[in-house]
């Protein structure tokens, strides 16, 4: 079980890459330039809910990029849930 | 649990700096301790005692010097970055005939090895890139 923390555009290779090693139990938080996945009805959105992952975007971040409404299936998150987020999976791949 | 914390993004683009120090924070808030925090490549930058951010910005460097100060919290630059960087401190800029250091005080240089002891004493190292 990883914690993959996404800071990347979706049309970069680093989003690319990390969709390839999502696997079942895995999350992701969406942070920096990876937050524009969490736009509805965009292919990179729907590529990610595909995967089943549990999806995060960390809502700071979020509404610096002007998205005051991820979507569906993705949670908002606040500093201490990314925390506690870590404190649950021990290990962490960072994304950028 | 303890944590490490390895910065890589640039205090000037991006909010990766910003990030790490806030959820930095956020570690110590619910308990946990922060073994050092290891700043790499353009992370390096944020040591820097000369940059001036624009008024209606906030300066990443404070929030970690902030955390130096009031949990003594161990910041890190690594030694080969920050010299490529011209992030120099007082013996480094005496040692390369450099005019004067550029260093926060509240950051040190060393080596790489102190990233490799840093994740065998912690339960968490934390990257923050981007």
């Amino acid at each position: 079980m990883i914690l993959h923390t996404l800071n990347a555009l979706p049309s970069s290779a680093a989003f690319g890459d990390c969709l390839k090693l999502l696997q079942p139990g895995d999350a992701v938080v969406l942070l920096g330039d990876g937050v524009y996945a969490a736009l509805e009805d965009t292919s990179p959105c729907d590529e990610l809910r595909a995967t089943g992952v549990e999806l995060f975007i960390l809502q700071a971040d979020a509404l610096l990029a002007g998205i005051d409404r991820p979507a569906e299936g993705c949670n908002s998150i606040g500093m201490d849930e990314l925390v506690a987020l870590t404190e649950r999976f021990p290990r962490q791949l960072a994304w950028y | 649990m303890i944590y490490s914390l390895l910065v890589l993004s640039s205090p000037a683009s991006g909010h990766g700096s910003r990030t790490g120090a806030e959820f930095a924070r956020s570690v110590i808030a619910r308990g946990h301790s922060i073994h050092r925090v290891f700043f790499l490549d353009a992370g390096t930058l944020t040591g820097s005692c000369n940059s001036v951010f624009p008024q209606d910005e906030s300066d990443p460097a404070l929030a970690w010097e902030a955390l130096h100060r009031e949990h003594a919290v161990e910041l890190v630059l690594c030694i080969s970055s920050a010299l490529r960087y011209g992030m120099l401190d007082e013996t480094e800029a005496t040692r390369y005939e450099r005019p004067s250091a550029s260093i926060n005080p509240a950051f040190t240089v060393s080596g790489l090895g102190q990233l490799v002891d840093a994740c065998a004493h912690s339960d968490r190292l934390i990257t923050f890139g981007g």
